[in-house]
Formats: C-alpha cells, structure tokens, sequence
C-alpha cells in the first residue's frame, strides 16, 4: 500500500543545478523564486483553480440550498411531487426509484436529481464538499502537526528516543490504512471516544479527523525523519550547539525553518489522502455518520440503485475524483516549483 | 431479522387444547394451500445432493441464545424440541405436531398440568439417549443463562426461584422427570394457551444434558436430535460458514427427515452480492429480500424461481420509549403518530410495504382494522401541522432526540425518514445506526437508553399473546435484554394480556382487537406501527421451487428440509 518517499534534495542534473544558480545570480530568495516556478506551470495552476471553484461551492452550499433548491441537505421528500408539463413525477416512485437529474425544469429544484429518501442530491453534494474538506484539511493539519513532532523527535534526539518512536510509527505502517481506519472508526462510532477530560460524542466529525489525521502520520513523519537526520549533522546545527542552544531551540528555530518546503510540498497531498480515506470510510460506514452528507456515503448508498439511478454514485463520484486530482496536481506542481531536484513522493 | 416470543404473566390451560384441536382441524381443510405436504411429501421429492444457502447469518449457534429467523431456519434443523410446527407450507405450518413427546399432552388441572412422554428409542447425534431430564436441562439453561426467552418458562413453578438462585444445581420443582419411563410432568401456576407453543419453538430445542452445560456454546454446538447435524465452518459474521449434513440417528416420524444431504449455510452481510450469487448459481437460495435495484430485476426476469407474498404475518413500528423523555409524555408520542405518513416508508420498501394502523398483523386471530385510525388514513399522508402544534404545547420543540437502527438495509433509511419527520414537527433529531447483530439486545438494554428507533415484529406462532405479550408488558419489559423496546408498564394491558391468554385466542378474538387498539388510541399511543411487509424466496435454476419450495412456511418463513434440487 505504502512505500516510503526516498529522501528529500538529492541531486540530480546538471540542467537544473545550471538554472538554479542562474536565479541565484540575480539575488531572488527562494520562496519567491519557487513562486516564479509555480507561475510557470500552468498545470498546476489551473487545478488550483478548480481547487479553488470546489472550495466556492462548498460555501456556497447554504445559499444554493435556501435560495435554489429550498430544502436542506437532510430533509426528505419522499412523498412529494414535482409539475413536469401537464402532468407531475414523484420525486420517489413507488417502486422506490428516485428521480433523476432535473437540471432547471424545477427552478434548481432536483438540479442532480433525488436519492432514496428523496434528499436533493446537489444540495447534499454541495454539503458534502464541505464535510470532506472540513476532514481532509482538519485531518491534514493534525497529521502534519504529528509527523513534525515525531520527527523532529526522532530525527534530532536519536537514541532510544528514535529507536521508540521508529517502532511505533512501523507498527501503525504495518497496517493497511483503510482497515486500521475501518477498525478505529467502527470501534469509536457507536461509544464516541472518552480520553480523560476530552469526550467527543459518537458521530462527531471530530472522530473521522481524528481517526484519519492519525493513521497518516508515519507516511509523513519518516521521511522528515530522514531529511532531520542529514540536517542535524550540518554545520549550522553543530554552530548552534557552540552557541550553547538547548536541544528545543535548535529543533524549532534551526531544523523546522529548513523543512518548511517539504511540509508545504506535503500539505496538499495529505488534504488529498485524507479527502480519499474519508470516502472509503464513510462507503465502508465507518467515516461521517448519517444524516451528514459525505461523499463516501452518498456512493454507498447510490450502490443498490446503479443500474435504475447511476446518477447516485456518478455524481459524488465525479466530485471526489476532481478534488483529489486537481490537489495531487497541484501538490506536484508546488514539489515541483520548491525544489525541482527533490524526489519526495508520498505515495500511498 | 425477527425477534422470537416470550411467554408473559399468567395462563389458562384449559383451552389449550381447544386451539390446538382448532389448528389441528384446519389443517385438512387447508391442505390445498399447501405447495408441500412436509414429511409425506419428502417422498415425492428428490432426495440428496448439497445445496448452498446464502444468509446474513444465524446471530448464535447455541439453541437457547438465537434470536433471528436467520438462525432460527437453521437450528430448528439441529434441534428438536417436545413439540414442532408441522413440516409444511402455508397454514399447514403453523400446526403443531409432538416431536420428541410421543403426542401433544391434554392438560390437567385445570390447565396447569402437562404429562409428556418421551418418544422410546431417540439419540442425538452422538450416540446418547434422548431423555425425559435434557428437557428440563433446556429449561434450566434458558433460566439461567437469562436470555430474552428465558421468560417463556416463567409460567413453570419454581422457575423463577431458579433463575435467582444462580446456581445449575437448584432445584426446578415445577418439573418432574422420569428417564427411566420417559414421562415428563410440568406444572404451571396458572394456566397459559400458549405454552405449548412455547416448547414447539426452535428455542426449546434440547441437547443431552452431559454436554448442554450452562454457558453460550455458540462457539461449541453441542450435538443435537433433528433431523441434520451441524458444523461451524467459521462463526464470521461477515464471510462466515457452516454446514448441516444429514444426521442418521434422526428417527422422529412427525418431522421431515429433509430431501437434500447437505446444506452449506454461506454468511454474508453483503444482500446484493448474495442476490447475484443466487442469479448465477454460486447459491441456491438466501435468506434475505433482494435490495435496491435487483428487486424489480429479479421479479421481472427470474418469476420462475422467485416468490413474493405476505409470508408469515408481521409488523414494522417505531418502538418509543415511554420511560425516557421526549416519549414519558402523551404528546410526544401522539406526535410522531400524526406525523409518520407510511406512504412513505411503503416507497423506501420498494413498494413491498402495506400501511397498517394496529400492531397485530393481518392474518392474526384478533386482527381487526382500525377504522377509522386515529392518525388519520394510513394510505393517507401524515398530519404534521397537529403534530407541531403537539410538540410546541407539550413545550418540547428543540428536544434532543435519538433514533436508533441498524445497518440492515433499508433500515438505515427508514430511520432516516424518521429523523427528518421528527425535525419537522419540532425536535432536534440524530440517528445512530447499530450492527445488526446486536442491534435487538442493544436496544432492549435500559441502560442503552434508547428513546425511538426501528422495530419488528415477526410471527414466532399464530397466537395474538405472541405479539402482545412480548412487545408490551411489563413482564418483557423486566426481561433483559427486553423485546419490549420502548418499555411499556401499563397494569391494564398486563391483566388484559394475562385474561386473553388464559383462554383460546379464537375465543377472545375480539379482546384481543379491543386491546390492539387501546395499546395505539390517542390516550396511550404507546408503538407507531406502519405497515406489514411482504416477504420473498430467491432460489437458483437447480432447485425445483415448484415441488418443493418450502415457502411459505410460517415458522420459518422457507423450512429448509422441504428444499429439493430439480
């Protein structure tokens, strides 16, 4: 499932060594010169903009929901009709087929048509986006956070501090993520989850962050581990040691400033990673908890109707395909543009 | 999934009889209505071969710990009890026939005292003698494990001392066993009509006491005396197997001795996968409705070997908790009654549902509709305006509450639209969705605090006490885990309950209505009873499903010893 990203800056090439030091030549500073880079590709660039249109619909959702499709995300509607001609079509036959993709024929009403419990589908979808973005970004912020500390942990102490921390990062990377996913979400969606003072209740959204801002961290925390491990015995480190600077100091003021383009390269990929385990989680039942919309869920309960009403698992679909690619993309783009020798991968 | 009866409070024995003569008479005239004549018809059949039966899977493998239909067609294969219900289709099956006593016993008494006797010559599988005391080992074992069927027995005198006593050895005075005559004796306190029943169904089902030892054997089966033995493969509730092969010590000339060697009982939570396994042959017949989409598909193109109709009789209802707010008031529940419109849960059945307004099923002896219903049409959409002003006057507009399901489809759904019915009439309403496997026992735990959620009733016998007794008495209530979910305590519906049963059903046929509808009127609204669903039998090109389908059968919904392969 999972290999770990071989290790950050080698160097490679000597086409790019030749440009990197003619920008280095004019005095740019890295950061706007990865800026330049990013400019420069426009595949990256135009699914940030698609990022960034997902993300405008998803706060819109309310206001497509009150003002277009009048309803919420959770009503249902199972017993309604809607005027079509002359006549009127239930939104849910009796047969218990929902209605199909509507577009304007109902003023925005069942733009993508009706699931099973005669829900708008669009609105749910809108909603959706923000449950897996909510997730993916919430989660995302935790597993950084984690992997940071783990590794610089491990990374810079050494010893048996890195032998424990190692171990336990291979013992969680020994499970595939979806079933240790699976496993944590079942077991914490019934009871909610209990840690001293801190309660969350069961089918909090907090759960699924949780649960997958956890599983992710060795993905993110070895190979930081491994890019520490080559700072720490660099010159500026030892200089600082001179200096009398404790062990905290130099891990936060010295080593954390020199892994920001990796962690920066990460961010998006893990939103991704995160948006991606949500939804099979939710199919699986195990993720964001009925009646939240989410993706994951919405695909699994359109499963039993493909074949009478395919737009129940295309739509969502479509959606959660968008998303994860135009963040991949452009988590390459932004690898790509910090450091075009870098071979940092997360692959997972 | 159907939860199994209990037998609640005191018990008139004297009419026992009557009814069981009564069934026993009907059978004759209704023997055109049945597709399979069990036991007699097996002769007809084609014998041998193995077959393979997909299911979500028995909830136990211990006679005594089961409560789901699921395990109850599989087990009632193992495990024979004094009495059965007749190896047949239709109203036939509901019959019942003596099992392992020689025939079914004329109370005494006053209708307070049994004398079976054990059939000569009986062995369980393993070679032991069948006798008089593993009955009174399976009572012993139902009360003291404790499990929701536990208060079938409690009727026995001295039953409930045992139970509280804790200990295997204490005495049960109200049975007397003799191994050496075979003669059983059992003595009520008061007299029950439906204590025969009691001892017919899968759950009484006996194993020799030397092995049928007081803990779950789910994980053990200990041998049993019908007419196919059992093996777990793997108790897996997700891909699990286990398999029934013929027993060759089975010698009971009132039960079917089963057409086909071997059954392969294939456990799966996944109904569309077990659908098309069925369509392609990987199975021969599942236990489950198909779903979604491949219902309509199924009905269409595979008529030949599909079937669908009322099948034995049940009720789906909301259960409220009447224990617990919002529902420990009138208004509340008054609400949800005037809000609930079945014409929309008849959509997420796919059709399959027929709206009701009583709790006992049509079919049933006491069955009479509510006319009209208090609620409003129940083919007519819901009242949801009274239902807020319900809400707003009882000051409950913004209560917190929970609807309990499983994750059984369409349950999910159905708890879905109540979640969002709830809404509207002024609650803030969640759902929490619970494994099906322990969604019953979840439920029925006070400490869970269940305050509404899905619920269902299926047939266990043709007796109104089946329903009554064990959905809303305070006895069921006090049982643990309870199938009285909402946990109704009213001293009438118990003395009511008590009274009819003590006679023949058929006999208070119209008590039986009266209480049906005191138990929903505007006054108590204690259960939202929504519809009766239509049950289904899906079978594969090598069954002869027209010879020997074993649907419908009444106990079991499909009674697997009828199967036969073309």
């Amino acid at each position: 499932m999972a290999t770990e990203p071989a290790p950050v800056a080698s160097t490679e090439g000597t086409g790019f060594e030749a440009v990197a030091e003619r920008e280095h030549a004019v005095g740019v500073g890295p950061w706007k010169l990865a800026g330049r880079r990013l400019r420069r590709n426009k595949v990256a660039l135009g699914f940030l903009v698609l990022f960034v249109l997902l993300v405008a619909l998803a706060l819109a959702a309310p206001i497509w929901a009150h003002d277009v499709a009048h309803t919420d995300p959770d009503a249902n509607h199972l017993t309604e009709s809607l005027r079509e001609g002359k006549g009127s079509v239930n939104v849910v036959a009796f047969s218990g087929i929902p209605i199909g993709p509507q577009w304007f024929k109902a003023g925005g009403k069942f733009l993508l048509g009706a699931d099973g419990n005669g829900r708008d589908i669009m609105v749910r979808l809108l909603y959706g986006a923000r449950t897996s973005l909510e997730i993916g970004v919430s989660a995302a912020l935790i597993t950084t956070i984690l992997a940071v500390i783990v590794a610089l942990l491990a990374g810079y102490l050494g010893g048996i501090v890195d032998t424990i921390l190692t171990r336990a990062m291979d013992i969680v990377w020994a499970f595939p993520v979806v079933i240790l996913g699976v496993a944590l979400g079942t077991a914490l969606s019934i009871g909610g989850l209990s840690l001293g003072p801190i309660t969350i209740q069961s089918g909090s959204l907090a759960i699924p962050i949780l649960i997958i801002g956890c599983v992710y961290v060795p993905y993110i925390a070895r190979p930081l581990r491994g890019q520490i491990l080559s700072l720490r015995e660099k010159e500026f480190i030892e200089a600082a040691r001179a200096q009398g600077m404790g062990s905290v100091r130099i891990m936060f003021s010295e080593i954390l400033p020199n892994l920001a383009s990796t962690i920066v390269v990460f961010f998006p990929l893990s939103i991704a990673n995160a948006i991606l385990l949500e939804a099979y989680l939710s199919f699986l039942g195990a993720g964001v908890q009925a009646p939240t919309p989410s993706w994951g869920e919405m695909i699994s309960e359109g499963i039993n109707r493909i074949t009478t009403a395919p737009h129940l698992t295309i739509v969502p679909g479509v959606m959660l395909i968008l998303t994860v690619l135009s963040l991949n993309i452009f988590g390459d783009g932004v690898r790509d543009a910090l450091d075009p020798r870098a071979k940092v991968r997360m692959e997972l | 999934m159907r939860k199994r009866a209990r037998l609640p409070g005191a018990i008139a024995i004297g009419l026992i009889l009557v009814f069981v003569l009564a069934a026993c008479g009907s059978s004759s005239s209704n023997n055109s209505t049945s597709s399979s004549g069990g036991a007699a018809s097996t002769g007809a059949a084609k014998q041998g071969g193995t077959i393979k039966i997909g299911t979500v899977g028995p909830d136990s493998y211990d006679p005594q710990e089961y409560q789901t239909v699921q395990a109850d067609s599989a087990m009632h294969l193992v495990y024979e009890g004094l009495l059965a219900f007749k190896d047949a289709t239709g109203q036939a099956s509901t019959e019942l026939v003596p099992a392992l006593a020689d025939a079914i016993p004329t109370p005494t008494n006053g209708g307070k005292t049994y004398v079976f006797h054990i059939r000569s010559g009986l062995h369980y599988s393993d070679g032991e003698p069948v006798e008089a005391s593993d009955v009174v080992n399976m009572v012993k074992r139902n009360l003291f494990l404790g499990g929701p069927f536990s208060s079938f027995f409690n009727d026995i005198v001295g039953a409930t001392k045992y139970a509280a006593a804790k200990k295997t050895g204490a005495p049960l005075t109200g049975m007397i066993a003799d191994d050496k005559t075979g003669k059983l004796t059992i003595h009520l306190m008061t007299p029950d009509t439906r204590v025969l029943y009691a001892f017919a169904i899968g759950e009484s089902g006996v194993g020799p006491k030397s092995k049928a030892v007081f803990k779950n054997m789910t994980g053990h089966p200990f041998p049993g005396d019908g007419p196919y033995t059992l093996k777990v493969v793997s108790p897996s509730p997700t891909n699990g197997e286990f398999i029934l092969t013929k027993n060759p010590k089975f010698d009971i000339p009132t039960i079917a001795k089963g057409n086909v060697n071997q059954i392969d009982g294939m456990v799966s939570t996944n109904v569309n996968t077990m659908t098309e396994n069925v369509i392609n042959g990987t199975l021969d017949y599942m236990t489950e409705d198909p779903v979604g989409d491949l219902l309509p598909q199924v009905e269409a193109k595979y008529k030949d070997r599909f079937l669908i109709g009322p099948g034995y009789p049940n009720t789906y209802y909301f259960f409220m908790n009447s224990t617990l707010a919002p529902f420990n008031k009138l208004a509340a529940r008054e609400a949800v009654n005037y809000a609930i419109d079945s014409r929309a849960l008849e959509r997420i059945f796919g059709g399959r549902l027929h709206p009701t307004c009583n709790l006992l099923p049509p079919g049933m002896v006491g069955y009479t509709p509510i006319t009209p219903c208090p609620w409003g049409d129940p083919n007519g959409p819901g009242n949801i305006a009274k239902a807020q002003a319900l809400v707003k006057s009882a000051g409950l507009t913004g209560s917190p509450v929970t609807v309990w399901t499983n994750t059984k489809d369409p349950r999910p759904a159905i708890a879905d639209y109540l979640r969002s019915t709830l809404d509207q009439i002024g609650f803030k309403a969640s759902t929490k969705t619970v494994n099906q496997t322990v969604y019953f026992s979840t439920i029925g735990d006070p400490k869970t605090k269940a305050q509404i959620g899905f619920d269902d009733w299926f047939q266990d016998f043709p007796h109104p006490g089946d329903f009554m007794g064990n959905l809303l008495t305070t006895a069921a209530a006090k049982s643990l885990p309870s199938f009285n979910s909402g946990f109704v305590s009213n001293p009438y519906i118990d003395s009511q309950v008590n009274k009819l049963d003590a006679q023949p059903a058929a006999s208070v046929a119209s008590g039986w209505a009266a209480l049906d509808k005191y138990v929903n009127d505007p006054q108590h609204a204690y259960v939202v009873p929504y519809g009766n669903e239509e049950d289904t039998a899906f079978y594969s090109t090598r069954m002869n499903v027209s010879q020997c389908s074993g649907y419908p059968n009444l106990a079991h919904r499909v009674d697997w010893s009828l199967l036969c392969l073309k």
